[in-house]
C-alpha cells in the first residue's frame, strides 16, 4: 500500500513538472496570443496538481480540494478576460500575432 | 465590523446593477465617492472599539479579518486614492454606460484591495489579489485601443506568472504547515528555518510579489500598463493597486509571516537599489508625461523596498510612511497628467509649454507633488526619505544610503524637466485656447496638495503618535 502511494506520488509529480515545462516552453516560443494563453493555462494546471499533491502527501486532502476548486474558478475568470482582450486585438489587427503588439517602447 | 469594508462595496455593486430607470451613473458616482471618502474619514478617526465588536450577523460571513496599524494606514490610502480616481473618472469619461462600468469595476477593485489588507490567510490573500488584478485588467483595456490592449495583455501574462510562482510557493509551504493561515505558515517557516524547500518557497513567493509590484528585473509590464491606461485608471493603478498587491503584501509577509531572514533582507535591499537607479535613469530619457511618472513609480517603490530590507523598526516605519506618501504624491502627479491630457489631447511633453499661465491650479499642485517626490523639505516626501536614509545609516549600509541620496537629485531632474516643458516656458500658438481642467480634477488635486503639505508640516507630531506605533507592531 505504501509502495502504491509513493509510486502515485512520483508519477504525479513528474507529470506536474512535465506540464509545467510544456507551459513555460509554450509561453516562450510562440508569437500566437491564443497559444500564450494555453501556455498560461497549462502552468496553472500543473500548479493545481502540485497543490493537490501537497495535500495528499500531508493528509490534508479536504483543504487541498477546497484550494484547488477555488483556484480553478479564479483561473477561468482570468482566462476569460485574456481571451476577451485577444478578441479585441483580433478586431483591431485582423491577426493574433504578438509581434504586432510592440507599439509601446520602454 | 471590519467586514463592512467588503460588504458595502459588494451590496453597492448589486444595487447599482438593478434594472431601474434613471441616471444610474450619477448614483454610482455618488455611492463610490461617498464610500471611499467615508472609508478614509472613518479610518482617520479610528474608533478602536468599534472594529473589535463582532459582526451582528454572527459567523455567517467570517473571513478571519484582522486590522492593525499597518492595515489602517493602507485603508486610509485606499480611501484617498480611490476617491481621487472616482472624481477624475467622472470628468474624463463622458459616456453614461462607460461611467457605470467604470464605477462597478472600481468597486470590485475596492473590495479586492480592502480584502487584501485585512486578511490573515495566505490563500485568501491570493484570491483577493486576483480580484484586484482582474478588475485592473479590464480597467486598463477600458477604451479598447490597441496600446491599452497591449498593456493589459502584458499585465495579464506577467500577473499570471506571479500567481503561478505564489501558488507553487503555497503548495511547497503546505508540505510543512498544517494550514494556510498566517500563524500556521509562520510557525512552519520558523521551525524549518534551514530547510532548502522552505527557502525556495519563500523566495518564489517574494519573486511573485516583485512582479506584482513592478520592481526592476520584472518591471516590463508597468510602463506599458500605466501609460496606455485611461487617465483615471492610471491614478488607481499607480496610486494604490500595485502598492497594495505588491508592496503591502511584501511588507506584511516579510515582517509578519516569514520573519527576518538575512538573505531575504539583502536581496530586498539589492532589488530596491536597482529599482531606484534603473527607474530614475529610464525616466530621464522619456518624453511621455505618463511614462516618466511610471518609471518614477518604479524608482520610488525601490525606496520603500530598500527601507523594508533594512530591517530595523525605523526602516520599516519609513517604508510604510513612504508607501503612504507615494500613494498621495503619485496620485497627484497622475491627476495633473490627466488634466493636461484632457485639455491638450496629448501626453507628449515636447509639444507643450507655458501651460502654467492657463492652468494655475495644475501648475501649483504639480510643483508641490514634485517637491514631495524628490524630497524637498518641508513636504511629506522629504521626511519619509529622511527616515529611510537615517535607518540605512544606523544599520551601517552607507553605500545604499549614498545611492538613495544621489538618486533623489536625479528624481528632481526628471520631474523638473516635466515642469519646465509642460508648465513653464512659452505657450505655443495652438495651445492659446487652453483652460483649466474641470472642477472634478481641480478639487482632488488641491485636496491632495493640502494633504502633502499638512503631513509634511505635522510630521514632528505624527512621528511619535502615528509612525513609530506602525512599526512597533512587528516584533
Amino acid at each position: 500500500m505504501v509502495n502504491d502511494m509513493s509510486q502515485l506520488f512520483w508519477m504525479c509529480s513528474i507529470a506536474g513538472f512535465l506540464v509545467f515545462i510544456i507551459g513555460i516552453y509554450g509561453l516562450l516560443v510562440t508569437f500566437n496570443l491564443i497559444r500564450a494563453i494555453i501556455g498560461l493555462e497549462l502552468l496553472t494546471k500543473s500548479v493545481t496538481l502540485f497543490l493537490i499533491l501537497a495535500g495528499y502527501v500531508t493528509g490534508q486532502t479536504g483543504l487541498a480540494q477546497a484550494l484547488a476548486i477555488t483556484l480553478i474558478v479564479i483561473e477561468v475568470v482570468v482566462i476569460a478576460i485574456a481571451v476577451g482582450i485577444v478578441l479585441c486585438v483580433f478586431r483591431h489587427n485582423r491577426t493574433i500575432d504578438a509581434q504586432l503588439l510592440r507599439n509601446i517602447k520602454g | 465590523m471590519l467586514s463592512l469594508f467588503l460588504l458595502l462595496p459588494f451590496l453597492g455593486i448589486i444595487a447599482l446593477n438593478l434594472p431601474v430607470k434613471g441616471r444610474r451613473d450619477a448614483a454610482a458616482f455618488l455611492y463610490t465617492l461617498s464610500l471611499s471618502i467615508g472609508q478614509a474619514i472613518v479610518v482617520l478617526f479610528n474608533p478602536g472599539d468599534f472594529w473589535a465588536k463582532p459582526d451582528f450577523w454572527g459567523g455567517f460571513f467570517n473571513l478571519g479579518l484582522y486590522a492593525d496599524n499597518l492595515t489602517f494606514v493602507m485603508l486610509l490610502s485606499i480611501g484617498i486614492v480611490v476617491s481621487t480616481a472616482v472624481c477624475v473618472g467622472w470628468q474624463t469619461i463622458s459616456d453614461h454606460r462607460q461611467r457605470l462600468n467604470f464605477y462597478n469595476l472600481v468597486l470590485i477593485a475596492l473590495i479586492g484591495m480592502n480584502g487584501t489588507v485585512m486578511l490573515t490567510d495566505i490563500f485568501s490573500l491570493y484570491v483577493f489579489l486576483e480580484v484586484t488584478a482582474i478588475s485592473s485588467f479590464i480597467l486598463i483595456a477600458f477604451h479598447r485601443d490597441l496600446n491599452a490592449l497591449e498593456g493589459a495583455f502584458k499585465y495579464i501574462v506577467l500577473s499570471a506568472l506571479a500567481t503561478v510562482l505564489m501558488l507553487t510557493s503555497i503548495a511547497a509551504l503546505l508540505l510543512f504547515s498544517g494550514g494556510t493561515s498566517f500563524a500556521a505558515v509562520s510557525a512552519a517557516v520558523k521551525s524549518n528555518s534551514g530547510n532548502v524547500i522552505v527557502i525556495i518557497a519563500v523566495s518564489l513567493f517574494i519573486c511573485g510579489l516583485f512582479i506584482k509590484g513592478g520592481l526592476v528585473p520584472f518591471h516590463g509590464w508597468l510602463p506599458a500598463a500605466y501609460s496606455a491606461a485611461p487617465a483615471a485608471v492610471s491614478i488607481l493603478l499607480a496610486g494604490i493597486v500595485t502598492k497594495v498587491a505588491g508592496i503591502y503584501v511584501l511588507i506584511r509577509l516579510v515582517r509578519d509571516v516569514f520573519g527576518p531572514i538575512s538573505e531575504i533582507s539583502s536581496v530586498l535591499m539589492l532589488v530596491g537599489t536597482f529599482s531606484i537607479i534603473v527607474g530614475a535613469l529610464a525616466a530621464l530619457k522619456q518624453d511621455n508625461f505618463k511614462k516618466i511618472l511610471a518609471y518614477s513609480s518604479i524608482s520610488q517603490v525601490g525606496y520603500i523596498v530598500l527601507g523594508l530590507g533594512c530591517g530595523s523598526p525605523l526602516g520599516i516605519a519609513g517604508a510604510i510612511f513612504h508607501l503612504f506618501n507615494h500613494s498621495i504624491f503619485k496620485s497627484l502627479l497622475f491627476v495633473n497628467s490627466a488634466a493636461v491630457e484632457k485639455q491638450t489631447g496629448s501626453t507628449d511633453i515636447t509639444k507643450m509649454g507655458g501651460l502654467g499661465s492657463r492652468m494655475p491650479y495644475s501648475n501649483a499642485t504639480n510643483l508641490i507633488a514634485i517637491f514631495s517626490t524628490s524630497g524637498i523639505p518641508p513636504m511629506a516626501g522629504f521626511w519619509s526619505k529622511l527616515v529611510i536614509i537615517m535607518a540605512l545609516w544606523q544599520m551601517g549600509h552607507f553605500t545604499y544610503a549614498a545611492i538613495a541620496i544621489l538618486v533623489s537629485v536625479i528624481t528632481l531632474a526628471y520631474l523638473l524637466a516635466i515642469q519646465r516643458k509642460v508648465f513653464f516656458g512659452i505657450l505655443p500658438q495652438e495651445l492659446k485656447h487652453i483652460k483649466e481642467a474641470g472642477i472634478w480634477i481641480v478639487i482632488p488635486a488641491v485636496t491632495l496638495a493640502i494633504i502633502i503639505i499638512g503631513t509634511g508640516l505635522c510630521f514632528p507630531l505624527l512621528f511619535k503618535s502615528f509612525l513609530m506605533p506602525v512599526s512597533s507592531f512587528f516584533k
